[in-house]
């Protein structure tokens, strides 16, 4: 049930027919794993907490530098050395204090990530590094939970839904070890990526409109065009393919 | 055939600044070929080695992925192919 002030704080998107009094309820009552509180955790999670989603868990291992402020916009020239899930929770909590705020401060392992996503029902890819990337889908599709992925460099970013067993998965496309360097970004690179994950997440909750799943979206930040590519299951990704070949 | 390679943003340092290069060729990894061939630059940008993709590199054919078996696809006159690079930041 909404409260009277949850009623009048969302009035805007209960407006909306896909969203209701209805989809508001699902939306609080809806539990969040944000992988990565940088440049792409930052405004997801800053549209997510401002949606109403119920419980979001926020994870990072990483503590606030000066180089991050160009574009992790949770963190602000106050916060540097602190721990940015610390920083990330203060903010949030200020933005909207009904929101259950989990913040982890560890780094995402083989060993560690089916505990963190325990009890989740969406992880949000907000992560830097593509290893990282790849123990979020593999765990995603072990669990069953859907998974929505985004990258940035530069100008440019991408973003692609993966509901396990069902759609392509980030690994259908793998073809071996990419070198880990450090990435160029402009911060409105991952904002709109960001927000366009959030998006996703809010929809899947809901059940409406059409997801980004077996379709990569491409958006270049220097021409503002977005670009999409069809993506197909892989029978032998070695993260989804079984559940392909039991179906 | 004649086909329309699409360069990634990052790679048109070495096609002269050319967002899309014509080529020839019967499969994808004639027409790559064909694009070293033009722009030897290309070659580093996309190849580990003869024949071996950049494992960072994804071709599309008509905005449908090739993978895998890429370089083997075969393409049709007026096919575009996508160049793109695998992101990694967030």
């Amino acid at each position: 049930m909404l409260t009277s002030r949850e009623q009048e704080r969302y009035d805007r998107q209960i407006m909306i027919g896909e969203i209701g009094r209805e989809g508001q309820e699902k939306l609080k009552r809806s539990r969040v794993v944000i992988a990565g509180t940088g440049g792409l955790g930052s405004p997801i999670a800053i549209y997510l907490v401002a949606a109403g989603i119920g419980m979001i868990r926020i994870i990072d291992h990483d503590q606030v530098v000066l180089s991050n402020l160009n574009r992790q916009i949770l963190h602000w020239e106050e916060d540097i050395g602190e721990k940015k899930v610390d920083s990330a929770r203060t903010k949030l909590r200020k933005l909207n204090s009904a929101v259950e705020i989990e913040a982890i401060p560890e780094t995402i392992t083989e060993s560690n990530v089916s505990t963190l996503m325990d009890g989740c029902e969406v992880i949000v890819d907000a992560m830097d590094n593509l290893p990282t990337r790849y123990i979020l889908n593999q765990c995603a599709i072990e669990k069953n939970i859907p998974f929505f992925h985004g990258a940035v460099t530069g100008f440019e970013g991408r973003a692609m839904t993966i509901l396990p067993g069902r759609t392509a998965c980030l690994r259908c496309m793998y073809r071996g070890p990419v070198p880990q360097e450090k990435f160029p970004v402009v911060g409105v690179a991952p904002a709109v990526i960001g927000v366009i994950q959030a998006t996703e997440v809010i929809k899947y909750l809901l059940g409406i409109g059409k997801l980004l799943t077996n379709r990569l979206l491409i958006y270049d930040g220097l021409k503002i065009s977005f670009n999409e590519f069809k993506v197909e299951r892989n029978p032998d990704c070695d993260h989804c393919g079984t559940l392909m070949r039991k179906d | 055939m004649a086909v329309k390679v699409h360069i990634h943003a990052t790679h048109r340092q070495y096609t002269n600044g050319l967002e899309v290069v014509p080529v020839e060729g019967n499969t994808v990894g004639q027409c790559l070929s064909n694009l070293v061939n033009q722009f030897p630059g290309m070659e580093k940008a996309l190849f580990a080695k003869k024949d071996k993709l950049l494992n960072v590199v994804e071709i599309y054919i008509n905005h449908t992925t090739a993978h895998p078996n890429e370089l083997s696809r075969s393409v049709n006159d007026g096919d575009d192919i996508h160049l793109l690079v695998m992101l990694a930041g967030g």
